[in-house]
């Protein structure tokens, strides 16, 4: 009788301790099974040269995530792990990964590519799949008709307002003429589009406006143009590879233009090394972020990625794609992995972010004010709009 | 020219049961490693009527390509699809139809190169014009989906191997290897040279045409430098050199081998699938330099002779 | 309007691009003119160069000056290695009839290696913009503005191409090399060794490659991929200036940087691209063997 009571106390002892050690087992293996997050990437083919800025950020992020134990999901942590393609610089290919993401690999996050072009190529997937992503690195007009529901887009560089905000700091610093030089390509183009009525309805004289394809090897016809018109701002709209090459030449042709903007280009660490640091000083260009006491972590944010890198953040590029992963982790937070319940909560909620508040209106970041930040001794300063600047806008002293 | 084997018509009947069964597998991903091959196997047959059997050899193919999808895209809720591919097919002919008199005076490595300069042409031409009516870039909303897409590329798949088929086992293909072998021979035995050329050019362009316009489809947000990429026309003689041989069995080798093989890569090793592309390729040529054809070739005579 | 055109800035620009271009075109001419190649890796090599210039530079402080004979004789080198290593073999068993198949295979073969050098140069180096400032300054003579580095690279480019030209002209190795571009058979008749000249004209130009990427990255940034467009250009110029036809290419060379700074300066930057590969078309259908033709007699 005995014997049997006290095999049924182990039995049930046994049962109880491993009841106990498979539901400990599986909480265990559940906060301890990696959080997939995918995306793609240009690695190879012509864009792969811009897209370092956005990667870096997106791996120091995960860095330190998972150096605090993890991303918080609903509560639980669980350590980040990327699932990364090379989308060859090539939007089709973009798609074909996030079609791959989605339904093969079955990750649990996604985070966004590198561009508008990308961006805007993935948007029906996403709307397929009900897959949320917050958009960073993409600025065009046409998002807006990008149908609300999926991708939302950080930035605040949006042509229109670019153009707006742009002639209204020329007016502030008196400027009576400009000329205007752009890169066909969309981003650039589309400026052109907005700032030119602008400045027209400002009152201030457009001297010369040309346009140049992306191929370009060599400016000295064009700027010869600029040099002979004597205007007070030049308005470069220029992508990077073609910012060094109007850098340089500027140089050379003497454009001692006290206005000097710069489209894309100059926000990369990349560009005071390429056109030298005192040439860099002074230039003003399109990005809304700077280390700023009021925004919480932007200091942080600025010191680590120095540290691990060896270089300044793109204060656009980077700053945008850590505000998107802040954006993420909130609502991940907030509501673990369920979709819908992430989609809503970007959707309406107000973030806190390195660059200050975001919140979306449809697709858009209503709150962030479009802005420009200048070069002054080696750091980038905000010098537009008031409310967040950090500098004043110091006219360029030659090159 | 030998005629196709069993073997052969068996695979030909398996590849056209493998592209119909192939969305009903309901996986989004390899329908679109389908749509890719598809689209592969649209342009190269149709390059190949021009400089396979001319020795024409064409590196600026994607000029077709690229007026196919402008086309498409400039008239985008204007015209009807149904009207709008065609078309997109007859503008890359004319075009076609246009500079291939003067162009085809041109011979060997000169031609190449003028094809090349050719579609940069049109390109930076098209690019230019966009931005002087204030363009940025072209945004397709309300695109159809990729089964469509699927079907309209599986047609223009059929449709171009069809082409070589039948130009290749023609008269017309003859007139046109004798042409390749020595061009003044060929006239003085009566082979209308000029005229032929021009036909194989202007063939080779129709369906190309198509395809640009179709993929302007799948992708939606056409930027002019994007869509004239000079690799598609690189990528296409990659193929076919690789599948080596005349006729219709080398491109369908050449396309499977490149397509599947770049698809495998870039899924399964993303840091080092390029370098291992490069790798390839170059053990290939050294290996094997009547491509996958001449393999076949070898394989067959080896049989026979044991 | 007329004083530009007339200044001597735009003078000095075209200069300066229609050097660069000729010695790009100037290795490439070599080598399909001696063994009918199309090497579509050129760029890829100029690219190399530019990263040997550059690491010299960041790591070494060493000039770009110091490194340019440096880094040409190491791209001889690699050219001497593939040829001996791959070509030499693919190219002995050419026969006419096969020469075709070569053109085709070797247009494979070079495809293949320059994808191997972006996309490892990539893996080791990052895809990371490069650039680094050297001679940035700016001289004044009369009304020409000249930035140093770019004087420093017309002169350069313009003397290593005249002194290829002297050499092709006056020196035995490079009348032999003539030969071989001219009639290659006639040429191994009359008791030139074959092998030799194709191993010159690889080192050539392979090294000239290599010395146009130093140069290159004292005046503009690059990446791993940035090699393409100097392949385009290196065939654009070979084409238009005829194949094989080195005077041809060095003219042809300047023609485009003519182009590019005067057309545009006569029309609209807008244009830039549309004029140069306009005018390259249009050359080549009025001349359909290049501008200083010349046939070369096919195998």
């Amino acid at each position: 009788m005995k014997l049997m009571a006290t095999r049924r106390r182990s039995v049930v002892a046994s049962i109880a301790a491993a009841a106990l050690a498979w539901g400990s087992g599986l909480a265990y293996a559940q906060a301890d099974k990696p959080l997939r997050i995918g995306f793609s990437m240009a690695r190879t083919g012509m864009l792969a040269n811009a897209t370092p800025s956005q990667l870096n950020t997106y791996e120091l992020w995960r860095e330190q995530v998972n150096a605090r134990g993890g991303m918080d999901v609903g509560g639980t942590k669980r350590k980040v792990e990327f699932v990364i393609y090379d989308d060859q610089s090539k939007p089709e290919q973009a798609v074909r990964i996030y079609e791959k993401l989605i339904t093969d690999d079955k990750v649990d996050l996604l985070l966004a590519p590198w561009g508008t072009p990308f961006h805007i190529a993935i948007a029906p997937v996403l709307e397929k799949y009900k897959f949320p992503v917050v958009g960073n690195t993409a600025a065009s007009v046409a998002l807006r008709q990008v149908k609300p529901g999926y991708i939302w887009f950080t930035t605040s560089a949006i042509p229109d307002r670019i153009g707006t905000e742009l002639t209204a700091m020329l007016k502030q610093q008196n400027v009576k003429s400009v000329a205007v030089l752009s890169n066909v390509l969309p981003f650039t183009k589309e400026i052109k589009n907005f700032v030119e009525p602008e400045l027209k309805k400002a009152g201030i004289d457009i001297k010369v406006s040309t346009e140049y394809p992306p191929d370009i090897k060599d400016m000295t016809a064009a700027l010869t143009q600029v040099k002979q018109a004597n205007v007070d701002a030049v308005l470069a709209l220029a992508y990077p590879g073609d910012s060094v090459l109007y850098a340089k030449q500027a140089k050379e042709l003497g454009l001692n233009n006290p206005f000097q903007f710069v489209a894309i280009g100059p926000s990369d660490a990349f560009f005071p090394k390429a056109v030298g640091a005192a040439s860099a000083d002074g230039v003003v260009t399109i990005a809304h972020w700077s280390p700023r006491p009021e925004w919480k972590g932007s200091q942080a944010f600025y010191d680590s990625y120095v540290k691990k890198f060896g270089e300044d953040p793109d204060y656009l590029n980077s700053a945008l794609a850590w505000m998107s992963l802040e954006i993420l982790e909130t609502a991940v937070a907030k509501n673990g992995l369920d979709k819908e319940k992430i989609r809503a909560t970007i959707a309406s909620d107000t973030f806190e972010t390195i660059n200050g508040k975001v919140k979306f209106e449809g697709v858009q970041n209503v709150v962030t004010p479009t802005a420009f930040v200048q070069y002054q001794k080696g750091k980038l300063q905000i010098v537009w709009p008031a409310s967040i600047a950090t500098g004043k806008f110091e006219p360029k002293k030659g090159w | 020219m030998a005629r196709p084997g069993a073997l052969w018509v068996g695979l030909a009947l398996a590849g056209v049961a493998a592209v119909a069964l192939l969305p009903l597998l309901g996986n989004e991903y390899l329908v679109g490693t389908g749509l890719t091959v598809l689209m592969w196997l649209a342009l190269t047959p149709s390059w190949c009527v021009l400089s396979r059997l001319t020795g024409y050899v064409s590196l600026g193919h994607v000029v077709f390509y690229g007026l196919g999808a402008y086309l498409v895209v400039t008239t985008w809720q204007q015209w009807p699809l149904w009207l709008a591919i065609p078309a997109a097919g007859l503008l890359a002919a004319a075009f076609a139809g246009l500079v291939g008199g003067p162009a085809l005076r041109v011979r060997g490595p000169y031609f190449v190169i003028l094809t090349f300069g050719l579609a940069e042409l049109v390109k930076f031409s098209i690019m230019a014009a966009e931005s002087a009516m204030g363009m940025a870039a072209r945004i397709l909303f309300g695109a159809p989906d990729l089964l469509a897409v699927y079907w309209m590329m599986a047609a223009l798949a059929l449709a171009s191997l069809l082409l070589l088929a039948w130009v290749s086992g023609s008269r017309f293909g003859h007139g046109l290897r004798s042409l390749r072998e020595n061009e003044e021979a060929a006239e003085t035995l009566g082979v209308p040279v000029t005229r032929y050329k021009l036909i194989a050019f202007v063939l080779s362009a129709a369906i190309p045409g198509m395809v640009g316009a179709v993929m302007a489809l799948r992708s939606t947000y056409f930027v002019v430098g994007q869509v004239f990429d000079p690799m598609v026309s690189v990528t296409v003689i990659a193929m076919a050199l690789l599948g080596g041989g005349d006729g219709v069995r080398g491109p369908i080798l050449g396309v499977l081998f490149l397509a599947l093989l770049s698809e495998l890569l870039w899924a399964q090793a993303p840091l080092l699938y390029m370098i291992l592309l490069g790798a390839i390729l170059v053990v290939f040529v050294l290996l094997l330099p009547d491509g996958l054809i001449g393999l076949l070739q070898r394989w067959r005579r080896k049989g026979t002779a044991s | 309007m007329i004083d530009t055109l007339l200044s001597g800035q735009l003078l000095f620009s075209a200069l300066v691009t229609g050097s660069l271009y000729a010695l790009v075109a100037l290795g490439l001419n070599l080598v399909y003119g001696t063994m009918r190649m199309l090497n579509v890796a050129h760029g890829d090599l100029v690219m190399l160069g530019a990263y040997g210039a550059f690491w010299a530079f960041s790591l070494a402080g060493v000039s770009p000056l110091l490194a340019a004979p440096l880094v040409a004789a190491a791209g001889a080198a690699v050219g001497i290695g593939l040829y001996r290593g791959l070509f030499r073999g693919m190219l002995a068993k050419v026969t006419p009839s096969t020469a075709g198949k070569l053109e085709g295979n070797s247009l494979l073969l070079f495809f293949g290696l320059s994808i191997l050098m972006q996309n490892i140069v990539a893996l080791a180096f990052t895809p990371n913009n490069r650039a680094y400032a050297y001679l940035g300054e700016v001289y004044r003579i009369g009304n020409v503005s000249m930035t140093a580095n770019r004087l420093l690279v017309l002169c350069v480019a313009g003397g290593v191409c005249v002194a290829v030209a002297l050499f092709l002209s006056r020196h035995v190795a490079g009348l032999a090399m003539r030969a071989v571009i001219e009639r290659r058979e006639a040429a191994s008749i009359v008791g030139v060794d074959v092998d030799r000249v194709q191993r010159l004209s690889f080192a050539v130009g392979f090294g000239t490659a290599a010395l146009a990427g130093v140069l290159m990255s004292m005046l503009e940034q690059f990446s791993p991929f940035s090699g393409f467009p100097f392949t385009i250009a290196g065939f654009i110029v070979i084409i238009l200036g005829g194949l094989g036809n080195v005077t041809g290419g060095l003219l042809a060379a300047l023609l485009l940087g003519v182009i590019e700074t005067y057309g545009v300066a006569l029309t609209s930057a807008n244009l830039r691209s549309v004029l140069l590969y306009g005018s390259f078309v249009v050359a080549l259908l009025v001349f359909p063997n290049g501008l200083l033709a010349r046939r070369l007699v096919t195998r």
